[in-house]
């Protein structure tokens, strides 16, 4: 017995060197951040009774936990932000000039109660804001939510010079906004002040005309201006804290803003607190919120499931290897939705590289995709077949209702007939074509490779060669001369317009089509006058049906005559539910937390 | 010992350069940058961002400034600004207006109001704690077994002991994770299946403040399921090495002489046979305390794990230096206090 005595006093002389200063010394008090618990405040008659009410009748406070998914939030910087969950804090705690309506993506007024368009003589149309009055700067002072207050004690109130100090700091180079581009696209002057080729504001389209209206002119007419004020990097911001405390603004305790919900508490890479802004009046695209107080914690797919099931999430995204478990029980699948998400997969062609430029073999391996069968055995998330690249329901993008036969779709025997037109030209055999397929590095991508590799193997007869790269490194390559002949891309909305699909990816030096000196020098290699013609147009047409028309006819020489992608999939999202949980769900990727309610005497 | 500890820490200093030197050259001389996405930001948004963090300079200019930001103390006249491009790690103060401020580590391309020095401050720690937990378990675990088996030799003890070890080394906490949290969290309801419950301020910037059971209900689990693996490695480590030393000359003298077996075993062949589990113990440590990518992720613990793995994915340059020279300063100090433990436990090892 002794040898344990012996072993135990060795093994704490082993830790006593590790664990030492761990004793417990005298604390300092955790600093205490007191709540306060906001009840509903709506006046109700009072009964006088002889006997007080019950003390029970205090309802609980509306508070829900969401999840985010692993990894900090990049920033709370309307300015800055250009991920999701960026936008998702900034569209809760700020609302726009105009606001989208989350589900049908609608441009409905947000801080603009109305706003007038004029067509200049240049070209140009510059469309002026009325601002809604009386919306003040909030903050939370560690037990409340309070008005902002200026050098006087009055408190501060929402004007077009906020907005005018948003947009402008926004285009400043110094601010090095990433998406400062899409202001910097639509916007008269924005581009050259951004790309510092001049530092005078008064060159950027947009002026104060009084504390309550702003004018903002764009390069041409378009149908989305509009939603573009309405984005989040031309939020008004609060210039007196962003000078006092420069980047560490968004940080809890400085953080203002004047939208549905304001900051409560950041942990970084551990969760963030909104907390229901009461000064918020309540407008019909964001309405005064009922949930008191929304928690996002930052888990990983799995975790997050777990947290779910133990009660401790109101809502979780369906993790993929959760979702034939989900499917077949009862409880969990009445609690699911499934609900579009406003992005497309898809593979693209290199035009310029072998095999691959001709357009018959583009359309060969492109109408030989099974996309239903490789969604209802590889993807199993309910997602749609796209049949061409801009998502149906954005404003412009042609649906499947009034175009069901627009686009391409899986047709073996057409797909066997294009590539023998072409191998009876060329004299050769499927076996011989040399094609490669290249992918970033991920489980996802491989297993959808793997099964169109199978599809093309199977209908045309040809062996596709499989390639990945690690995600940095592969974006690389797809955008220079070394684009593989195949490769995967996905792209999801910034605004909901057909514009930011097919024109912004596709046009001349689009996203996915690169152009140095005016010539393609990457992704698909792509130029066709016609189609870019009609893109413009398209841009310009203010009748919407005619609009739908114009990139219906784009879409049909993007993805068969020229066949420059394969659409594969168009995105959904699935996601469960509490059911004491009213809720809607988003298409733009944004939730409206203002518009939900839950009934906690329900929770469990 | 206290000159070569000194010399040491001189070694230290030089070793430090090397790895930031190499680190910095394979990070840029791998293809991709920080600002690459699916959707592609036009060069004119690439230069501004690029600018913003000096990337414009030449590779040469970028390293000088990173080494004199990291290595040089610099003076100022003001403290802790909140500022996000002046953010110091060691900030000593002489007078009001007369600062010394050492260690920037610079800025996180990932989060506009975040410094790598804001990791190393509100993450480390808690890597550390957790880090500490799992190596507690895996000692306590891990040397009893493999005492037990090597003293079994081929019993039941022995097999039996050796079998948990292999379960602990072939099932990794990638499985047993979500198989504990499955079991404790979601079923039984006994603890929660996410999170970590010390809040700062922390003992000595490092420990947490209550160690009552609001730490322990979220800090069992994966303390449990980072040590099971290393405990494993420490039991397999003790058994060969005490099997080893049974065996020696002055093991057989020992006992000639008459000494009581349990003293035999504890004075002399246990002692002995901790050298190579002190030597593992060094970079288990340092890999333990600087954060365990899977077993934060799983847990949904907010540690520095995750930083090595996004850093180097995203190109978040500062990121990789800062979390790359961490380490490598975490397991030169641990390979230094094994060395001083090596004449601790074998008295003819003497180092002047």
């Amino acid at each position: 017995m002794r040898s344990k005595f012996f072993l135990i006093a060795g093994l704490l002389i082993v830790l006593s060197m590790i664990l030492g200063a761990c004793q417990p010394a005298p604390a300092p008090e955790p600093e205490t951040i007191v709540q306060t618990v906001i009840v509903e405040g709506t006046p109700q008659t009072v009964i006088v009774t002889a006997t007080p009410e019950p003390v029970e009748e205090v309802e609980e406070m509306k508070a829900i936990t969401l999840n985010f998914g692993p990894g900090d939030i990049p920033t709370l910087d309307p300015s800055l932000g250009t991920d999701t969950t960026s936008i998702q804090i900034a569209v809760e705690t700020f609302v726009g000039l105009t606001r989208l309506h989350e589900v049908t993506n609608a441009v409905e007024p947000g801080m603009a109660t109305e706003w007038s368009s004029v067509v200049n003589e240049d070209g140009t149309e510059t469309i002026t804001f009325k601002l809604r009055e009386g919306i003040s700067w909030v903050r939370y002072n560690g037990n409340e939510v309070e008005q902002v207050l200026d050098e006087e004690g009055n408190p501060r109130m929402v004007t077009a010079n906020d907005f005018y100090y948003g947009i402008l700091r926004t285009l400043e180079p110094e601010t090095a906004s990433g998406y400062a581009y899409v202001l910097g696209m639509t916007m008269k002057g924005a581009n050259d002040y951004n790309n510092g080729d001049t530092d005078d504001p008064a060159t950027v389209g947009v002026e104060v005309i009084d504390d309550y209206t702003i004018a903002l002119t764009f390069i041409e007419p378009a149908a989305y201006n509009p939603a573009i004020a309405g984005m989040w990097i031309a939020y008004a911001e609060p210039s007196w804290i962003i000078e006092e405390r420069g980047d560490k603004w968004t940080e809890t305790g400085f953080f203002q803003s004047y939208g549905p919900y304001t900051l409560k508490e950041w942990i970084h890479d551990s969760y963030i607190t909104l907390v229901a802004n009461p000064f918020w009046p309540g407008i019909e695209s964001a309405p005064t919120p009922k949930i008191q107080e929304v928690t996002w914690l930052m888990l990983d797919a799995s975790p997050a499931m777990a947290e779910y099931e133990s009660g401790n999430t109101e809502s979780v995204a369906v993790p993929l290897a959760d979702m034939d478990r989900v499917k077949a029980d009862p409880e969990l699948s009445a609690q699911l939705v499934v609900a579009p998400d406003f992005c497309t997969y898809y593979y693209g062609f290199n035009t310029s590289a072998p095999v691959v430029n001709d357009v018959r073999v583009r359309r060969a391996l492109s109408m030989a995709i099974d996309r239903q069968s490789l969604i209802d055995n590889v993807l199993k998330g309910g997602q749609e077949p796209a049949q061409w690249f801009s998502r149906p329901g954005l404003a412009g993008a042609p649906t499947m209702e009034t175009h069901p036969d627009l686009g391409i779709k899986s047709d073996p025997a057409a797909a066997v007939a294009e590539l023998q037109s072409y191998l009876d030209e060329m004299g050769t055999t499927a076996a011989e074509l040399d094609l490669t397929l290249m992918f970033n590095t991920s489980e996802g991508h491989r297993k959808i490779a793997e099964a169109i590799q199978q599809m093309w193997k199977d209908t045309l007869g040809v062996d596709v060669k499989l390639v990945n790269q690690e995600w940095k490194v592969y974006l690389d390559t797809i955008k220079g001369a070394d684009t593989p002949q195949i490769y995967r891309l996905g792209w999801c909305l910034d605004y909901p317009d057909a514009n930011n699909f097919i024109r912004e990816n596709f046009a001349p030096n689009g996203s996915a089509n690169p152009f140095t000196d005016g010539k393609p020098s990457g992704g698909v290699f792509y130029e066709n006058d016609a189609f870019n013609e009609l893109l413009l147009e398209a841009a310009r047409e203010q009748d919407p049906v005619q609009r739908v028309e114009l990139y219906a006819q784009a879409e049909e020489i993007l993805v068969v005559e020229d066949a420059v992608i394969a659409p594969i999939y168009w995105y959904t999202r699935n996601t469960l539910t509490k059911p004491y949980l009213t809720r809607t769900f988003s298409t733009g990727g944004q939730e409206y937390i203002e518009k939900w309610d839950v009934d906690m005497s329900a929770k469990p | 010992m206290g000159r070569f500890i000194i010399r040491r820490l001189l070694y230290m200093v030089v070793v430090i350069l090397v790895v930031s030197f190499i680190t910095f050259g394979l990070m840029h001389a791998v293809p991709g940058g920080p600002f690459d996405a699916e959707k592609a930001l036009p060069p004119d948004i690439i230069k501004n961002l690029e600018k913003r963090y000096h990337l414009d300079e030449p590779l040469v200019m970028q390293y000088l400034r990173y080494l004199n930001a990291v290595f040089i103390p610099q003076f100022s006249s003001e403290g802790l600004t909140g500022d996000v491009e002046d953010d110091s790690l060691v900030n000593i103060k002489i007078t009001d207006t007369f600062w010394i401020k050492w260690m920037n580590f610079g800025p996180t391309f990932s989060s506009r109001s975040r410094t790598v020095n804001d990791i190393f401050r509100q993450q480390l720690p808690i890597s550390v704690q957790l880090g500490l937990n799992a190596l507690f378990v895996a000692l306590i675990l891990g040397i009893p077994l493999g005492i037990i088996s090597a003293l079994k030799q081929n019993t039941i003890f022995d097999y039996l002991s050796m079998s948990i070890a292999i379960f602990g080394v072939s099932v990794p906490v990638i499985v047993l994770g979500p198989l504990m949290i499955w079991i404790f969290a979601v079923t039984l309801k006994w603890v929660p299946a996410t999170g970590w419950g010390a809040q700062p301020p922390y003992v000595l910037g490092v420990f947490p403040s209550d160690l009552g059971w609001k730490y322990w209900e979220k800090a069992l689990m994966p303390s449990i399921a980072l040590g099971l693996g290393s405990s494993a490695i420490i039991a397999r480590l003790t058994r060969a090495s005490l099997l080893q030393v049974i065996r020696e000359d002055y093991i057989r003298t020992a006992r000639a002489k008459g000494v009581k077996e349990s003293m035999v075993i504890v004075r002399h062949a246990l002692k002995n046979s901790m050298i190579p589990v002190v030597t593992i113990l060094g970079p288990m440590i340092a890999a333990l305390v600087t954060g365990t990518f899977v077993t934060e992720l799983t847990f949904g613990i907010p540690g520095m794990g995750k930083y090595f793995v996004t850093s180097i994915t995203n190109r978040d340059y500062p990121v990789i230096m800062g979390t790359i020279l961490l380490y490598a300063v975490f397991l030169v100090v641990a390979n230094l206090l094994v060395d001083i433990m090596y004449a601790f436990l074998d008295p003819r090892i003497r180092y002047d």
